[in-house]
Parts: C-alpha cells; structure tokens; sequence
C-alpha cells in the first residue's frame, strides 16, 4: 500500500497538469483491461482523497545528517539576490522627456499607490443599481423633437447709459450677488446627479490658546472618514471673537469616491437614527448649486461607532461638533435633495429650491 | 518646489556630451571656464522641473462586517479595528425610515410582557394619558389581578367605589405604597388643567384692582 501511496507521490511531482495527472495511469489499465487494475485505480483516486502527510516516511539519521542549508550556504562563493525587491521608484517626476520615469500609480511599487478597492459599497451599489435610473426615469422632462430651443436669457446685466466707455465693456454682474449661480439642467442620461465629495469641517478656536484642541479635532476627523485632515486657519481679525488671522483654528478633510459613500452610508443609516429627536436636514439648506450642508453637534458626534468605540480616548470637552458638505454634481438644491432623498437623508420643514 | 534635490541624476547622454564638449572644444569660453568644475557625478545644472510624488498619508483602514438590527450585512471599510459592528438603533428600525412600519409607531417595547404583568398587577390607575376602554375599570388599582378581569357592570362600579375610598392596606406594604401613589394620581385632575404661579399672580393682581 505504502509502495503504490509512493508511486502515486512521484507521479505527481511530475510537472503534469492535475487533469493529465489523473489521465496519466489510464493507459496503463487499458492495455491490460481487467478489473483488478480498474478497482486498484479507483482505490489509488481514493487513496489521493484521504492523503495525510502525517504518515509519509521519516528521515533516516543519515538523511538528517546530510541535510545542512547553512552549509550549502557558507560554501556559496556569491550572493544570492536579496529577498526584497530592490528597485525604488523616484521621489522626484521630473518631466516626460526626463529618462527616470516613476511607474504609475496603479503599479504597487509607486510612491503614490494606494491599495483597493477592497469592497463595493453598498450606499454606490444602490445608487447605481436603483437610484440613478430612478431619478432619470422621474424628473424626466419631455421635449417633443423639433421644438426650437430657447435662446437663453441674458443673465449678466449690460450698461445702460449714455457714457461713451460703456461701448463694449463687459457685462455686469447679476444684482445682489457677485457670482452668476448655476443654472438648472435637465436630467438625462448623461447628467444624473451623484455624488462628487464630501467635506467635513471642524472649528475649533480654544486651539490658539491650547493646541491639543487641535489633536483631539483631527483625530476625531481621522477616524471618522479615514482621511488624513488638514489644518484650517481663521480668515479674518475679530475683536469680539478674540480671534486672529492666520491662527490655525480648525481641522477639514474631504473625501471622494468609495470613501464618500461609505462615509454617507455609515451616517444616513447608523449615526443620524441614533440621534434622539432628529427631525432631518433643514429643507432650506443648499448654495442654489447643488451642494447640501448640514451641521452635528458635540453631543452626535459621539454616536460615531469610530467614536463610540474609543469614546475615552477623546477628552470630554475637547470634542467638537463639525459641519458636512455634500457636494454633488446637480445643478440645482432641488435635484441634489432629490439624490439626497432617494439615498435616505430625511429633510424638514419649507424646502427651497 | 520647495524640496529639490542637491544632486539630480543627470541623463547619461547629455553628461557625456557635455564631457566630450569640455575635453575637445576649447573655443566655448563660459562653458570651458565652468566645466572643469562640474564633476560629472553631481548634475551640471538643477532640473526645475521635478516635482514631489508623495506617499499616501492614510490611517490603515479594516474591512468590517455591519450588521443592522433586521439582521442584514453588508461590508464596510473603517478606521475601527472590530471584525463584525452590530448596531441596535439604524435606520432598519427608525420610525422617519421606516414610516409604514406600524410596530415602529408604538414606542413601549414589552418584549419579555414586563409592562404588561405589571399592568396586570396594578392596574392603569397611574396613567393620566390612558383612555379608558370599554369592559375594563377605568380606574383598576385596589383590586389587582381581579380588577383586570372582564367583570360586569356591577361589579365595576363597586370597584369604582373602591377606587374613590382609600385603599385598605394590605400584606404587601410595597403594594400599599403604589396604590397610595396612584390613587393621588388618579384624584388629582387638576394637573392638567392647572396655572402657573405667573398666571396666578396676574389673577390676583386683576382681582385688586
């Protein structure tokens, strides 16, 4: 039995597929065609099944003994190469026509090279599967074919006057703001409304005069979103505030793809139903161009799970609430709190569009 | 920018025409005068074009299994190093979720029939919100389980009278004390309909004047 166990361990350390392998003793049988050697094969198929390595033969002493690696090592005259790959990417791109080229940022060798996807998120999966197509199929907007398209309203003001420098200058502004706001499109195929990033920002003013403020703030964010913030400073002198320019007064990160959609997901379906009482986003909130924002405070943020499972890694009073921004690329409030509604985000009260 | 390299690798070719050119032409004056010291081994000139690639600064990240409250799972990539995150309050079993979902309407929980045994026991005496339903006493709290029972009118309204008169303390002195507590709720209906010390005060004041 031992000998047959043996010839089968040599017939396969033969450099055969498996599927040859198994073909391998087949010709063998039928030149002698009995059914001794048939049920010998069937019994070896088996035998293949219940291998154990636990009675494979052991090593004589002399076979022990023979047996020295770090002999056939210290006799080597030259060095094997090194385990680790050797070759390292440059810190430096240094143009296209530069010889050093560093490989691209797929390549896991690459400086920048950040590993995944490792899964497919669910929040992207539904947006995909049932939200986008949901969204074309009911802000659909017929326009019969031939109808003439509408000249688009002028909506930068020209001077009106009798100055001859008014000739030709540019237009003005619209009244009241300084910048033209986007204009609603309709939603087709091509422009479905998603997300484009998420930022969240923290304030945190007690930093200037104590700077673990700060820590606290990034290491909240960083657990959060797992992204790396940075440190924001403040804008502007106020008196009143006893704030300064330039004082570094708060932390943000923002996040894209994958990552904002997890960020959403854990947020929309395990954060926001924690909170007691929550009556949803504000239905006034939005920048007319299609970004969203709402606001936590100190005691939510602790309704993190990132949060809750280290809650006492973080001091109490150091703990800030933060701000979100959900940038997408819908044109209008409007449809961006249509994508919003449809990926869960409850709104309240009058809604602006 | 504001990282450069001292020594810049230098292209093979140009250093070596640069080399040749310094060794065989000596018509160049400002090149000539400089070349000799140029080692070759150090770039000639500083490339201004190279530009930092920098490695990814990111917390490592695990791949977690979520399960929400209906018992469904999906993975998720966190900061947070637990295998498997079962969360008890989500969306699943949220009411602003979940607005069709009747049982979600209903805010008393009495899984294991706690509230209900106890309701049993003493009654709804307590409650000033209960509405009293039809076939039960509508203040059952002297006569505990036999209050409960579906009883017939008469037997109500003995039990109505029982409730008005104090309760006769029994073995229990716990029970006693709950039904005292109860029946100061149930006598009381001037909770609801009370005034505060400000309107008080302005009643009075009219009354002054």
């Amino acid at each position: 039995m031992a000998s047959l166990r043996g010839a089968y361990r040599s017939a396969r350390s033969l450099p055969l597929s498996p599927l040859s392998r198994q073909a391998y003793p087949a010709p063998a049988c039928t030149q002698r065609r009995t059914a001794a050697s048939a049920a010998a094969v069937t019994a070896a198929i088996l035998e293949e099944l219940e291998t154990t390595t636990l009675d494979a033969p052991q090593l004589s002493p002399e076979e022990k003994k023979e047996f020295r690696p770090w002999k056939r090592a210290a006799d080597r005259e030259f060095n094997l190469p090194g385990s680790r790959y050797q070759y390292h990417p440059p810190k430096y791109n240094r143009g296209p026509l530069h010889p050093i080229q560093s490989p691209p940022s797929s390549d896991p060798i690459a400086r920048d090279y950040v590993p995944g996807p490792f899964n497919l998120p669910r929040l992207k999966e539904t947006y995909r599967a049932t939200v986008a197509s949901d969204l074309m199929t009911l802000a659909y907007n017929h326009v019969p074919p031939g109808t003439p398209s509408r000249e688009p309203a002028e909506r930068l003001r020209s001077w009106v006057g009798d100055s001859p420098y008014f000739k030709n200058r540019d237009r003005r502004a619209p009244r009241g703001s300084p910048q033209l706001t986007l204009k609603e499109r309709d939603i087709t195929f091509r422009h479905i409304p998603e997300i484009k990033e998420i930022t969240i920002a923290t304030y945190a003013p007690k930093a200037a005069d104590e700077p673990d403020h700060l820590l606290v703030a990034r290491m909240m964010l960083m657990s959060i979103t797992g992204v790396l913030p940075e440190i924001t400073k403040t804008k502007q002198d106020v008196q009143a505030w006893r704030i300064r320019k330039g004082q570094r007064s708060g932390v943000k990160c923002t996040m894209y793809g994958n990552q904002a959609y997890e960020f959403l997901d854990r947020l929309i379906h395990i954060v926001l139903p924690r909170i007691k009482e929550w009556p949803g986003v504000k239905g006034t909130t939005g920048d007319s161009s299609g970004n969203l924002s709402f606001g936590l405070s100190t005691e939510h943020m602790h309704l993190f799970p990132e949060i809750e499972l280290n809650h006492d890694m973080y001091p109490g009073k150091m703990l800030t609430g933060c701000r979100i921004f959900i940038k997408t690329t819908a044109t209008s409030d409007r449809h961006a709190r249509l994508l919003m509604k449809a990926m869960g985000l409850p709104f309240y009260g009058e809604l602006r569009d | 920018m504001g990282k450069l390299p001292t020594s810049v690798l230098q292209r093979p070719r140009a250093a070596a025409a640069l080399l040749t050119s310094s060794t065989t032409t000596t018509s160049f004056t400002s090149t000539s005068s400089l070349s000799p010291r140029i080692s070759p081994h150090c770039g000639s000139s500083q490339v201004r074009h190279a530009t930092f690639v920098p490695r990814a600064r990111r917390p490592y990240q695990f791949t977690q299994l979520v399960q929400l409250s209906d018992g469904s799972t999906f993975t998720a990539r966190t900061t947070m190093p637990q295998g498997m995150y079962k969360s008890t309050k989500d969306s699943r079993n949220h009411q602003v979720w979940q607005p069709s979902d009747k049982s979600l309407k209903n805010v008393e929980v009495d899984e294991a029939g706690k509230l209900a045994a106890f309701r049993e026991r003493f009654g709804r005496g307590w409650d000033l919100d209960q509405q009293p339903l039809e076939g039960e006493a509508p203040a059952a709290v002297g006569g505990g389980a036999e209050a409960a029972t579906k009883g017939a009118g008469a037997q109500n309204q003995e039990q109505q009278k029982q409730a008005a008169t104090p309760a006769e303390p029994s073995e229990d002195p716990f029970d006693s004390l709950t039904d005292l507590i109860s029946q100061y709720h149930t006598a009381d209906k001037s909770i609801k309909g009370g005034m505060t010390a400000k309107e008080a005060e302005k009643l009075l004041g009219k009354k002054k004047k």
